[in-house]
């Protein structure tokens, strides 16, 4: 890797663990001062917590841009150039393709060779992307309802997903593994043409329909920001198990009803991508499955909370919108235990 | 607030009730496509397993576009009205699938409420006072309207999934009402104050809840 993109991953790695270190730091101030609020009925801290709270969530935006550094870096330094000669050959092949499939895949075109134009939440960055997007929406939460104890399972929730990116996801320890793993072949010395048009036939068409696709770039954030609604949503529903405040169903609602317009509409352009992607024997797969579920759950949620003034669709909107995390949770963790197009295995 | 129960209501027990079972059978299909190692298996017990599931969850789809085919016209009618449409409409839908099978019959169903909802959406556009929603709102009767309007659209294009052009075209249609339904529900607030700030007219709101 360091062959291919020269001094740039050592130097983000490093920045990178550098930002992660002092976020985990904070993190774990953050989730003490959580813990005490939680656990103490006089609230304790609050003007420290508010700033360490603001810290991490702008720590955080600057490791998204470094994030977003080396992916201009990728699209700027690597390209699968060709021999002139061999555009004509590799052209065949693609159209020989291209005749069989309802989603033609484009011809090589010199002039402009393909380069990785890659989305900035691919591999562990997915977790960084949707942490962050929970930082930012728990920061607008923590403003609009100021209840001490709220406030701290925001905290709480908000250290322990750090701590997950720091022990377990860390986006700066390696950059992009599994990307430079495939592509690391086509930088062989001494490739002989054949060979070369054989690498170049299994690299491009994943760079189409899955590094470069349009859909990359919509339809995994937007679940990433439903995720981040949804765990907000969770924390305001425990809460409405424990006290009967319209503040807090209000804003349980203003924040399923982002998750949901999110996951709606992630889920919906996953579609046609799927289509172009797989064809069509897709139904009925695994995480499609749990992902059915999860939206079933959130509708069922935002028709019941319709008729939250009544006693008890007050308890059973809100047993609903903690029922909503854990089918994020399940529909999570479904990409790494049950096989599939979706798998992580 | 001890509200007595509305037909809303009902139906949305009903819905829930629905959804939930549908929720059982995909943790059911989950289990079933690991443990029977389907995805490594050759494509005809793919497809297989992809025709024996869609048995399994029909009834409750079928059930589904039936309360959505009842959901629909109450909008437009009262309840004792709404009782004898959805009495008649069953037998109707009945008839039809005795006689040219249950795909047509399901498919006069979706046709029957995309008609009355095109009419509800034309209502909720010019503002009309003569329709039943549970929320009051110019924006939000919209949104809720174009959310059905998308959802029926949504089911109707399932029906075309074979023909891969008319499927997609119809699919981005769809995407694009649901979008802009949930926008206009969800969002009627900051919709309402951005639509006033460029049209200098006061809150468009006021439409429907002083007529």
């Amino acid at each position: 890797m360091a062959n291919i993109l020269g001094d740039i991953p050592v130097t983000f790695a490093l920045w990178g663990n550098i930002v992660l270190l002092v976020l985990f730091s904070l993190s774990v101030l953050l989730g003490l001062s959580g813990i005490v609020n939680l656990l103490n009925p006089t609230p304790s801290l609050q003007k420290i917590s508010t700033s360490l709270f603001v810290s991490i969530t702008i720590l955080f935006f600057a490791g998204f841009l470094l994030i977003c550094w080396l992916h201009f870096m990728i699209y700027s330094k690597i390209s699968l150039v060709l021999p002139a000669d061999m555009a004509g050959v590799i052209n065949k092949q693609l159209n020989l393709m291209n005749a069989r499939s309802s989603f033609p895949i484009p011809l090589y075109d010199h002039s402009s060779p393909p380069r990785y134009l890659i989305p900035v939440w691919i591999e562990s960055e997915k977790y960084y992307f949707w942490f962050m997007c929970y930082s930012f929406m728990a920061l607008v939460a923590h403003f609009k309802l100021t209840h001490p104890r709220f406030m701290a399972s925001l905290y709480l929730l908000l250290a322990i997903q750090i701590s997950l990116l720091f022990f377990l996801t860390n986006p700066f320890s390696a950059a992009l593994p599994q990307f430079f793993s495939e592509i690391s072949p086509w930088f062989k010395q001494g490739l002989n043409l054949y060979d070369r048009l054989g690498i170049f036939m299994k690299l491009y068409p994943k760079l189409i329909f899955y590094y470069n696709a349009s859909y990359m770039w919509f339809h995994p954030p937007l679940l990433f920001i439903a995720y981040a609604s949804i765990t907000i949503t969770f924390c305001c529903s425990i809460f409405m198990l424990i006290r009967r405040e319209a503040a807090i169903e209000k804003l349980c609602y203003e924040f399923a009803k982002i998750g949901f317009y999110m996951l709606t509409l992630g889920m919906l352009l996953g579609y046609p991508w799927a289509l172009k992607a797989w064809g069509p024997n897709w139904w009925w797969d695994p995480k499609i499955c749990s992902s059915i579920m999860m939206w079933a759950i959130y509708s069922t949620y935002l028709h019941t909370r319709l008729y939250a003034s009544r006693p008890s669709m007050w308890y059973f909107s809100s047993i609903l919108g903690i029922l909503c995390f854990a089918a994020m949770i399940f529909t999570f963790i479904t990409s790494f235990y049950f096989p599939g197009e979706h798998t992580f295995q | 607030m001890n509200r007595k129960p509305s037909y809303d209501f009902y139906l949305i027990l009903a819905t829930t009730g629905i959804l939930f079972i549908i929720s059982v059978i995909c943790i059911y299909a989950m289990f079933y496509f690991k443990i029977a190692h389907i995805h490594q298996s050759p494509a005809l017990i793919k497809i297989q397993y992809m025709e024996r599931m869609n048995s399994v969850i029909s009834p409750f789809l079928i059930g589904l576009i039936i309360l959505l085919g009842i959901c629909v016209p109450k909008r437009l009618f009262s309840t004792s009205l709404l009782n004898k449409f959805a009495v008649l409409l069953l037998i109707i839908v009945a008839a039809v699938s005795l006689l040219f099978g249950l795909k047509m019959g399901l498919l006069l169903l979706l046709l029957i409420a995309l008609f009355l909802q095109t009419a509800v959406l034309f209502l909720a556009i010019t503002g009309s006072i003569h329709l039943k929603f549970e929320k009051k709102g110019y924006w939000i009767r919209l949104g809720s309207s174009l959310i059905h309007m998308g959802l029926i659209l949504f089911i109707l294009d399932l029906f075309l999934y074979q023909y891969v052009t008319i499927h997609l075209i119809l699919f981005w249609i769809t995407t694009t009402t649901c979008v802009l339904g949930m926008t206009f529900c969800f969002f009627s607030d900051p919709v309402t104050k951005l639509l006033s700030l460029f049209s200098g007219k006061k809150n468009q709101e006021n439409r429907i809840l002083n007529p």
